[in-house]
């Protein structure tokens, strides 16, 4: 196999640079994963907002409601003075600041609005956890007034607490997403599409860029090697490449995150890589198939996969991007990857339900693969015979 | 028949590269196509070997139809390129070995076919070197050594010599030579007809994508009406002697130009003397004269109206 051996060689003669590259990708992606990767996922639910409870009104009905708020939030005293508050709210001694105003509970009751006025930090999870408790409480408060007219308003906050005694379902799912901790994994493997493109695309660019040559390419074509044989060559040597790459990509992760190595997620992680490996190794060869004599082929190639890696989250997490991005995103590889990656690190049950959107995500990018590889067959068949 | 070419016509856009081009190898030859540079050797060539689509025309090969599909044929065809054409990243010997290796699947066979392929082009003591380290001779040695190591029944050579030194010049000439009476059939293509006229048993002259003669060189030479070229040192000649030498019989033309008379007479015996009579006459005084034959220039340029190389 002449021209494999070749295309090995050449490989090997450009392994500086193609190291040099590996090396500077490894860094930045362990040190990006370490960074994104949430460190205390199990502590989750007990993260708890800072809060400030402030009552004009008070009735059986809000005195449950602050203990009930005591549940999900840690209680502050800042004194009810405009300039504290925002003082403590600056310096994050409070998240939160709740103020029930007089004649609430009575307007609820009768089913006026639950508006309550709040102050918040901005983008502070913890948040949610009261606002959602402030919601529940007074949604049931409400429908008991509704239903149950007789009762008083003592006999309704018993009964609410009663009723909240037992955990909410929240946290129950923030339990089982906290048990699944493969946030190293997941960050690392996002973060692999990139490093594969760009590893990937400058080896099998190096090959392609020689073999192109339209001197080379005619030389070879002279020659009683059939012209599939030639392509079918080349696309093994560029495979063997890719293989060797991700082997060394993916060791990387068992060594930085040594403890997940045995979990069931990570032999979809891998395997969801290698075909991604695949796929973007049949991209590039059919860039250069195309590109081949252009001398800023590699260039080229960076913004055609590395442009998908942009807008299918691998630097952004998906849920942070725009609607009309994704939309474009799912046209590349890269965004079913990403899917199956971040599918993956949330399952904790390995049924086929559970597996499926992950072999869907997969199928897709076979089937990308597929497609990109027939497209380079047809072009460099005919790129045997030039009209100039 | 080795090549049979007939009525091959190759356009690149408006540009027609080749214009009905025919041409016949006979098993043995060593058949020069010589033209100006751009008149289309290289694109006959490569539109022969199936490498460049073309638009009208139909080639042979060993009396079977050339496709881009037709391995069988491929396999006996030795390819020299105009552009050298090597890898930068193999040495001298795996360059060799590699385009050997397309032909040659057997180890042994091939590591006998390479060195003696590095003996022929006088490679061996450049073996591991990379081809960016050697000269411009030595590239052009290697290219030739990358196309004939497999032992083709027929070679063809693009310009081989192009930008070499005289010294490597007749060292790839004698082995071309060689490879000949070693029983391949050979392709020659080059614009100096010095070459074509030393090495060449047939030799095909092509301008702008056309045939325009063929033959043997004495075939070519007993074409054209010039029998010979005499050139005279005169000092000083009057521009009206000048016209009475034009009268005399056998006289073509008469060129006086930086002290040197140029006189082409067509194809008689006595010319010469008739040159010198007339200045003896005339008491013209004159210092050296030299006699030539006609070259493939001169046909070239009787035919064409313009000089082979510009
Ligand atoms: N790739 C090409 N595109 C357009 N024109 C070309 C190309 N190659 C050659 N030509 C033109 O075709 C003519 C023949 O070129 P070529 O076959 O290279 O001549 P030669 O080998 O005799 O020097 C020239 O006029 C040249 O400019
Ligand atoms: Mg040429």
């Amino acid at each position: 196999m002449p021209v494999f051996n070749l295309c090995l060689k050449i490989i090997r003669k450009n392994w500086i640079s193609i190291s040099i590259y590996l090396a500077i990708f490894l860094v930045i992606s362990v040190l990006l994963s370490t960074n994104s990767a949430p460190k205390e996922t199990h502590n989750f639910s007990q993260e708890k907002a800072k809060l400030v409870f402030i009552s004009k009104d008070h009735t059986p009905l809000t005195e449950g409601f602050r203990k009930e708020l005591a549940k999900s939030a840690t209680f502050v005293k800042i004194p009810d003075n405009t300039e504290k508050l925002q003082d403590a709210l600056f310096f994050r001694q409070a998240t939160y600041i709740l103020r029930i105003p007089k004649g609430f509970t009575e307007n609820v009751l009768n089913g006026g609005s639950m508006q309550l006025e709040k102050t918040i930090v901005p983008n502070s999870a913890e948040n949610a956890y009261v606002d959602l408790s402030v919601n529940q409480y007074w949604r049931l408060a409400k429908l008991y007034a509704k239903h149950e007219p007789q009762l008083s308003e003592k006999q309704l906050a018993d009964k609410l607490s009663a009723n909240f005694s037992h955990n909410t379902p929240i946290e129950m799912k923030a339990q089982i997403r906290a048990k699944t901790d493969q946030g190293f994994s997941m960050y690392y493997f996002n973060f692999l599409a990139y490093t594969l493109s760009a590893v990937l695309i400058l080896g099998i660019s190096t090959v392609m860029i020689v073999f192109n040559k339209n001197d080379l390419r005619r030389r070879n074509f002279c020659s009683p090697v059939h012209a599939s044989s030639i392509n079918s060559q080349m696309i093994l040597a560029n495979l063997l490449f890719a293989a060797i790459s991700w082997v060394i990509l993916v060791g990387f992760c068992f060594i930085f995150d040594s403890k997940n190595i045995m979990t069931p997620n990570m032999i979809y992680f891998l395997l969801n890589s290698a075909v991604f490996t695949l796929c973007i190794s049949c991209i590039s060869y059919l860039i250069g198939n195309l590109l081949g004599n252009l001398r800023n082929m590699s260039a080229v190639c960076n913004v055609v996969t590395l442009g998908p890696c942009f807008i299918s989250g691998v630097f952004v997490p998906q849920q942070f991007l725009g609607e009309t991005i994704l939309k474009i995103a799912r046209f590349t590889p890269t965004y079913w990857y990403v899917q199956a990656n971040d599918e993956i690190s949330q399952l904790t049950r390995f049924t086929w339900t559970d597996l499926s959107p992950v072999f869907y995500n997969i199928a897709v990018l076979i089937g990308f693969s597929l497609a990109f590889l027939a497209l380079s067959l047809v072009v460099g068949k005919r790129k045997r015979l030039t009209d100039r | 028949m080795i090549i049979q070419v007939k009525n091959l016509v190759k356009r690149y856009g408006d540009l027609v590269a080749l214009d009905h081009l025919s041409f016949n190898v006979k098993e043995g030859e060593i058949v020069g196509l010589l033209g100006p540079n751009g008149s289309g050797k290289s694109t006959a060539i490569h539109c022969i070997l199936s490498l460049l689509k073309y638009d009208k025309g139909d080639i042979e090969i060993f009396g079977k139809k050339m496709t881009p599909d037709a391995y069988d044929v491929k396999r006996d065809i030795g390819l020299v390129m105009q552009n050298v054409a090597v890898f930068d990243e193999l040495t001298v010997y795996e360059n060799i070995n590699y385009f050997c290796g397309l032909y040659v699947r057997d180890r042994a066979e091939r590591k006998r076919l390479v060195d003696e392929a590095i003996a022929f082009v006088e490679l061996e003591a450049f073996k591991k070197f990379y081809p960016k380290k050697l000269s411009g001779g030595l590239l052009r040695r290697l290219n030739i050594a990358c196309g004939i190591a497999h032992k083709p029944k027929l070679i063809i050579l693009d310009e081989p010599t192009v930008a070499v030194d005289p010294q490597s010049r007749n060292k790839i000439l004698e082995g071309i030579e060689h490879l000949n009476a070693q029983g391949a059939t050979i392709v020659y293509t080059s614009h100096y007809m010095e070459e074509v006229e030393q090495i060449c048993s047939r030799i095909v002259i092509i301008d702008k994508g056309r045939v325009i003669a063929s033959g043997t060189k004495e075939e070519l030479k007993a074409m054209i009406t010039l029998g010979e070229k005499i050139t005279v040192e005169v000092f000083t000649i009057e521009e009206d002697q000048l016209r009475v030498l034009r009268e005399q019989p056998g006289i073509m033309s008469v060129d006086y130009v930086s002290k040197q008379l140029i006189i082409k007479s067509d194809k008689g015996n006595n010319n010469l003397e008739i040159v010198l009579e007339f200045l003896k006459a005339n008491h013209i005084g004159f210092g050296r004269i030299y006699s030539e034959l006609p070259t493939l220039n001169d046909v070239f340029l009787e035919i064409t109206g313009k000089q082979l190389r510009d």
